[in-house]
């Protein structure tokens, strides 16, 4: 397929083997690094991509897993700090055109915007969504005003 | 000044007793309540029992005004966002981090954060100690970036009877200052070298190598 | 051009997957065996251009296979897929007349170069039976002028000529040291000295990268005397493309 990418995802839990599981059945090339090789057992018995067991804090365990090469690269482990890390890594270091990482702390979030660093607060992510339904449930009544 | 140590266990300890007995104000992070109690009884320091990495604890603990912050905990990536954090969101003037493993120091000092790998330390310690009696290092200076280091000439060094300005130093090398007779002398180009003299030179990672052979002749 | 097909051999159902994928583009058929018999038996039916090989399969170990191919098929190139962590075996299949390696995980574009280079070049010199010690100086020579998909490729060959001498492998760990994977570096270095333990550049070579003071220069071997040092701590990474 000439359209398939080479992704790495750190960390194969609920998030982390969700995406693994679909990136794989669309046809991209996954490469996914936990530290725990059990975890493993979340992939789906079709998963076609990799698996490198390993701390990604290790720069050697990354290099393993060849992020120089990879197209996109999403830090999703459960530690915000492990998440940021490897993300820089692969952004700074390895220069992974698209980089991605979990952050649960929104203050942590605000702070490495700042350095360049794309991240997802799944705590500010659903509280928009939360709003919005406000909003629109406002809108539905008639409100004219937010 | 005002020093913020976040970690634990006996480094920390002692690192805090140091800087409290030079007359720095001392404030701990560290995430064990009981450590932190027990700490909090041994040290004249102010403890703050939280996550480091944590912004609100970084404020409690009063990182705005701090001039060193000094991140020791096991985990590399709790030590290099904690420095980020300082830095970045409290203007901390100096936040070096632990690199337990080796390889982190180099990727952190790429990513902007001071490091030091006490890997490296030691085990270049005892490298050089095995390899040459006559060379002593002196200290790592400058979180390992500058070495200062002693050699005793020999018969068979190579610069025994010229004259320092004759010598082909590489770049950015510096005889700080040689002891002959136990007389200490800052050399200028003038001064002659003789078997005998201890010499103290200041050098470079990059450059060590060459010119501790330049003045041993010795292949290290 | 080349039209018999690829065969890759793996007992690992995704690595099937994912190569066939990626060779698609090539426009060569691809065939696939679970095993070392079933790929004899493939290799028995028809000629094929290459094969990617896993040496650690169940049944018929890969070595044999590999050995196998050599003997009864020896136009047949065969580049052999390690996990990480196991370039010693990689070392041995180099020496039984594997043309090249490939380390678990790799992209698609990796397989797709990998294959390409393999196919199109060394069909010219099929010819040429290429002499060692040219070849080797031709590698130290890419490898000066920061041509190091070239130099992969003659050292590669050099091997092929003459697989019982340190230089190439030598070369290789350099390669891979210049790569920045120092580890896997180390185990060429190791392999150069186990066919000669006093080959001074691989000792060098082991002794600098395993030494925490990580300065001086990289031994590419004798002759280059003269020639510019390559720096140790390249801070550029230069794509082995």
């Amino acid at each position: 397929m000439k359209n398939s990418l080479y992704i790495v995802i750190v960390g194969c839990g609920r998030l982390g083997s969700h995406l693994a599981n679909q990136l794989s059945r669309a046809g991209h090339s996954v490469v996914v690094i936990d530290l725990n090789e059990d975890t493993f057992g979340d992939l789906s018995p079709d998963f076609s991509g990799f698996r490198v067991v390993g701390d990604a804090t290790r720069i050697a365990v990354l290099k393993e897993a060849k992020v120089k090469q990879a197209d996109i690269f999403f830090a999703t482990t459960h530690e915000d700090n492990v998440n940021l890390m490897v993300a820089q890594v692969a952004l700074k270091l390895f220069n992974v055109k698209h980089v991605l990482a979990r952050v649960f702390d929104p203050r942590r979030e605000e702070v490495y915007s700042q350095l360049g660093i794309e991240t997802i607060c799944p705590t500010l992510v659903a509280a928009e969504i939360f709003l919005m339904a406000v909003a629109s449930s406002r809108a539905a009544r008639g409100d004219v005003r937010p | 000044m005002k020093i913020l140590l976040v970690g634990g266990g006996k480094t920390l300890y002692f690192l805090c007793q140091n800087f409290v007995a030079k007359g720095h104000t001392v404030v701990i992070i560290n995430r064990d309540q009981e450590e932190c109690v027990q700490l909090a009884r041994q040290l004249s320091a102010t403890i703050i029992c939280g996550d480091g990495s944590d912004a609100l604890i970084l404020k409690e603990a009063g990182a705005m005004g701090a001039d060193v912050v000094l991140a020791i905990t096991p985990n590399d990536q709790d030590n290099l966002v904690i420095c980020q954090l300082a830095a970045l969101k409290f203007g901390v003037p100096r936040a070096i981090a632990l690199a337990n493993d080796p390889e982190n120091a180099e990727i952190f000092e790429k990513l902007g954060v001071s490091a030091f790998s006490i890997t490296h330390i030691v085990g270049s310690l005892i490298e050089q100690r095995a390899s040459m009696e006559q060379i002593v290092n002196l200290l790592p200076v400058g979180e390992g970036r500058v070495n200062v280091t002693e050699i005793v000439l020999n018969d068979e060094s190579p610069v025994v009877g010229k004259l320092l300005k004759d010598l082909d130093l590489p770049e950015n090398a510096l005889v700080a200052v040689m002891m002959r007779d136990n007389k200490p002398i800052v050399p200028r180009g003038a001064n002659d070298l003789l078997a005998g003299d201890r010499v103290v030179l200041i050098t470079l990672p990059e450059n060590h190598g060459p010119v501790l052979r330049a003045f041993t002749g010795e292949r290290i | 051009m080349e039209k018999r097909p690829i065969l890759v051999v793996d007992d690992e159902k995704n690595i099937r997957l994912t190569m066939s994928q990626s060779l698609e583009p090539l426009e060569l058929p691809v065939q696939t065996a679970v095993n070392g018999e079933e790929a004899l038996r493939k290799l028995r039916e028809g000629p094929f251009s290459l094969v990617f090989l896993d040496l650690k399969m169940p049944g018929i170990d890969g070595m044999e296979v590999l050995r196998q191919i050599k003997d009864n098929w020896p136009k047949t190139r065969v580049i052999i897929i390690t996990a990480h962590g196991t370039i010693e075996s990689a070392v041995e299949a180099m020496k039984l007349g594997a043309v090249d390696f490939i380390q678990k995980p790799f992209s698609p574009a990796e397989i797709r170069e990998l294959a390409t280079q393999v196919l199109e070049r060394e069909a010219l010199d099929e010819e040429n039976a290429v002499e060692y010690v040219p070849l080797i100086e031709l590698t130290k020579r890419h490898i000066s002028d920061r041509g190091f998909a070239a130099a992969r490729e003659s050292v590669r060959k050099a091997i092929a000529a003459d697989p019982a001498q340190p230089e190439a492998y030598n070369l290789l760990g350099v390669l891979l040291e210049i790569k920045g994977d120092r580890l896997e570096a180390q185990k060429f270095y190791r392999a150069a000295l186990d066919i000669d333990p006093t080959f001074k550049p691989a000792l060098a070579n082991l002794d600098r990268t395993t030494s925490w003071n990580k300065f001086g220069r990289i031994d590419l071997g004798l002759d280059r005397e003269g020639s510019s040092p390559q720096e140790e701590r390249t801070k550029k990474e230069t794509d082995e493309k």
